[in-house]
């Protein structure tokens, strides 16, 4: 990988191409648990952004003295000392926000988009290239969750960060929220079918089927 | 013999080749609805008789039709008897559809079966329309743009799901509801045969969760404004069989003049269509027996088991059997060929485990009041394994006596 | 291939070097940050205080917030005796570091409640509460207490705020809880709380606390309408569980005690 023509592949190839979420399907624990609201999401997404970059920033830094029976540890401890840092800080400057994102800060620890940048770009790319992915990935991570973030918080409460588009029935508007976007599990739906959009925008992104149904013989075969 | 004519007529367009070509899903659609296909199925699975996939989903449509002309007759016999003893109540909601009672039919006191009828039918007639509309508007687009052949399970997941909605049901939650059904539960999957979830209670279940103040409650059922009426499991819950008894009674619940979905009350009407499916081996026997079986015993433990704050844990089995959708699940919904077990023995599991967690999920569960549409997906989603297992046991068995 | 920085003296040296450096990071911020989170907890309890009473201007500033909550005094209370007691007996300095929530974990300040009478499903219940007091002169105005109890999936926390006459609601609010959102989340719902505005607690003997939530609407013409709040519709169990837990705080178990020497000035 050459340094110069890789630096803008790095920082915006997962984006679309090698997204995190939507192709390597990882991080969705988080994408299903803080998307009921844009402003909560866009806070949780900058939170990440900021862990895997720095985190992947140290890591790379540090990579040349990191004995490989420890590695895991020490990207462990480097992660979770960050994520200690930004949930303090949330914390103490938005509060009201990290109340709602609550567990969900901490468990940006677990999240295997972290981890895996760390342990699968840093350990092996200098400190700025590293630093890159980490912010690449991480607005990767965070297009799929705004997206998501989006539908949910419109159809679900016909708002958007809060400020009310469609006036719901229950304080007196026409729009009738779609409860079942609240939810957790809708989520997957629209990961799903946002991964449905991505592929067939993208074929190449589709993975060979795993076995083909031999042809019909007849008809109306059943 | 117009229609052949003119269907051989056009039938060029259709062709490979023709202007029409990427339309042939259409004309395919109408050609075998009118006449039988030529190629009707001639391998072994066939030997009984000439029965097509055509004729089998055109059977279950008609053994639903008990239920459907039940339900209609229920929704204006709720409707009117609510307008006898309150004549300043609103006919219907307004609009077109009072027009078309008011032309037809008397309403409150005084209306007979006819009348009552025609109220129900003012309300099931648009329901219906709308989900074939929109749900075939779905099989349509994807049948044409995948080239392949507009499928007739739609015929029965229509029906199926217009029968389970609330009477009084906006009919753009109807259109949600069937657009999910089609396009989340089945066409995603690859269409008919392909799909895990039965595509009816997988857009029912959608509306319940999505649309919970609408869907569910005590004001859903009757098609009057302001009329609010608990159904046989809101009863159960929160009184148990004392309730049950003295507010409606077992016979009026076996009939079904009691609130519910459309199709659903009546469980005798149910078991007419039902029967019929089964003596015509559509259904089968085995999944039909096995959730009655799983029900039962399920039943029989909790009132063993007993509770002193939980009233539905000493509701009998003959209630469970008549009260919310249970019958109809059972017929028509948890026999659905694709998304049932397909293995004999993978049927009698399929069945209990479905008896069992509808039950378990009415009784213990306190937020879902009805838990036939739950357990049957539930059971949707294991029928796969149940399958894998019950093959893989009967290789076993053979292998050792190799 | 022993490279020089697989031998275990470095693995330990590069494991005590990161352990230091990222405990430095770790405390520093936690230290520092540590102030601004204290304000903002006990802003986030202040403003929900207000909330239940009324009092909270939309978009008020964190000033704000603070100057209209000095107008309220809050005292600890026992809640079977009715009288109240000084916050060093239950070992704090200001009664606004007390936490009646923690201590119902702990069984030396706390009584465990049969399940039998335990409507509000809250297990312990603690021995000593802390309620919020408003007054004008020598007049009282408002009390606000807290409350809490089991909904469907989850413990409602919140507040209800009582009129002068300790008798009349003022209003309502949970500011903690994880009920189905479009159903039992309504508790959140400012019209549905908007309904609470006006009820009474107590009948005219004013013992037994008689909140209900009815299905359907209340009927303006009820006899008791002013004991009746329209339950959330498609939320039998939320709604059941308000009702029971605002009648259990309210009730001889609760508060009722010192409501009644409060609402007789005798304390």
């Amino acid at each position: 990988m050459s340094e110069a023509a890789s630096a803008k592949q790095v920082l915006f190839e997962p984006i679309f191409k090698n997204n995190p979420i939507a192709l390597q399907i990882l991080g969705i624990c988080s994408a299903l648990a803080v998307t009921t609201s844009m402003s909560v999401t866009l806070v949780m997404c900058l939170s990440v952004i900021a862990v895997t970059a720095c985190s992947n920033l140290a890591v790379s830094l540090v990579r040349a003295q990191i004995p490989n029976s420890i590695r895991i540890i020490v990207q462990m401890t480097i992660i979770a000392s960050l994520v200690i840092v930004v949930d303090q800080l949330l914390k103490a400057f938005a509060y009201e926000i990290s109340k709602q994102l609550s567990v969900f800060v901490g468990l940006i620890i677990t999240n295997c988009i972290v981890m895996g940048r760390a342990e699968g770009f840093a350990m092996q790319n200098g400190p700025w290239l590293s630093f890159l992915d980490g912010i690449g990935n991480g607005l990767g991570y965070s297009v799929m969750l705004i997206l998501v973030a989006f539908f949910r918080e419109l159809l679900g409460a016909g708002s958007l960060f809060g400020y009310a588009l469609m006036p719901v029935v229950n304080e007196g508007g026409w729009y009738v929220p779609n409860g079942l976007l609240l939810l957790p599990p809708s989520a997957f739906f629209i990961i799903g079918l946002a991964i449905w959009a991505l592929r067939a925008w993208k074929p190449e992104q589709v993975e060979a089927p795993e076995y083909k149904m031999s042809r019909h013989t007849t008809k109306e075969a059943f | 013999m117009g229609i052949r004519q003119f269907l051989d007529g056009i039938e060029h367009h259709f062709e490979k080749g023709g202007k029409y070509e990427r339309w042939y899903a259409l004309y395919e659609a109408a050609d075998t609805m009118f006449f039988t296909p030529p190629y009707v199925t001639s391998t072994t699975s066939h030997v009984r008789d000439g029965i097509d996939l055509k004729r089998i989903m055109i059977t279950v449509w008609l053994c639903a039709f008990p239920a459907m002309f039940f339900g209609m007759w229920n929704i204006g016999y709720h409707a009117n008897s609510f307008l006898a003893a309150n004549p300043d109540a609103l006919v219907a909601d307004g609009g077109l559809r009072t027009a078309f009672i008011q032309a037809l039919a008397v309403t409150g006191a005084g209306a007979g079966v006819w009348d009552n009828f025609v109220y129900g039918l003012a309300y099931f007639v648009p329901i219906y329309f709308v989900t074939f509309a929109v749900g075939g508007f779905w099989e349509v687009l994807f049948a044409t743009v995948r080239r392949h052949e507009v499928n007739e399970g739609f015929f029965v997941t229509s029906i199926l799901f217009a029968l389970i909605c609330p009477p009084s049901i906006p009919l753009w939650q109807v259109a949600l509801g069937i657009s999910f059904g089609v396009v989340i539960g089945k066409e995603v999957f690859g269409g008919t045969g392909k799909n895990f979830l039965n595509p009816a209670l997988t857009g029912r279940a959608f509306l319940y969760f999505a649309y919970p103040a609408q869907i569910s409650g005590d004001a859903v059922w009757t098609a009057v404004d302001g009329f609010s009426g608990a159904t046989a499991l809101s009863w159960a819950a929160s009184g148990g069989v004392e309730a049950l008894e003295q507010h409606i009674g077992w016979m009026s619940a076996f009939l079904g003049t009691i609130q519910g979905s459309v199709g659903e009350t009546s469980t005798l009407a149910v078991l007419i269509g039902g029967l019929v499916l089964l003596v015509m081996k559509i259904a089968s026997y085995r999944i039909v027996g096995g959730v009655m079986i799983g029900m039962i015993a399920m039943t029989l433990l909790l009132n063993v088991i007993g509770s002193d704050t939980n009233p539905m844990f000493a509701v009998p089995a003959h209630w469970h059997l008549v009260m919310g959708g249970f019958a109809f699940g059972m017929m028509f919904m948890a026999t659905d060929p694709v998304s049932a077990s397909m293995t004999n023995t993978g049927r009698w599991c399929f069945g209990i485990l479905v008896g069992v967690m509808t039950v378990l999920i009415r009784v213990i569960n306190p937020a879902f009041p009805e838990g036939i549409m739950l357990a049957i997906l539930f059971a949707n989603l294991f029928a796969p394994l149940i399958d894998h297992y019950v093959v893989q046991a009967n290789i076993k068995r053979r292998l050792a006596r190799v | 291939m022993s490279k020089p920085k697989e031998t275990v003296s470095r693995t330990l040296m590069v494991a005590l070097a990161l352990c230091i450096a990222c405990s430095v990071v770790v405390s520093t911020a936690a230290v520092m940050l540590r102030p601004a989170q204290v304000v903002n907890q006990t802003l986030d309890i202040k403003s929900n205080i207000l909330a239940a009473a009324g009092m909270l201007e939309p978009g008020a500033s964190a000033n704000q917030i603070e100057e209209t909550f000095q107008q309220f005094d809050v005292r600890l209370v026992d809640l079977d005796t009715g009288e109240y007691v000084d916050p060093a007996s239950v070992g704090v300095e200001d009664p606004m570091k007390y936490d009646m929530y923690k201590a119902a974990s702990d069984p030396a300040m706390s009584t465990r409640i049969p399940p039998t009478e335990d409507p509000a499903g809250i297990k312990r219940r603690p021995n000593v509460a802390r309620v919020f007091i408003l007054n004008s002169g020598d007049q009282l105005e408002r009390v606000v207490l807290p409350i809490s109890g089991y909904g469907l999936w989850s413990t409602l926390y919140g507040f209800v705020s009582l009129e002068g006459d300790v008798n009349t609601i003022e209003g309502l609010g949970f500011y903690d809880h994880g009920e189905t959102p479009g159903l039992g989340g309504e508790v959140d719902n400012p019209r549905w709380k908007q309904q609470w505005v006006g009820k009474e607690v107590y009948g005219d003997d004013l013992t037994e606390p008689g909140i209900r939530l009815v299905k359907g609407g209340v009927d303006a013409n009820a006899a008791d309408k002013e004991h009746k709040v329209d339950a959330l519709s498609g939320a039998t169990i939320t709604s059941r569980g308000v009702e029971q837990l605002v009648n259990y705080w309210l009730g001889d178990r609760g508060f009722a005690t010192y409501l009644k020497k409060l609402r007789q000035g005798e304390v």
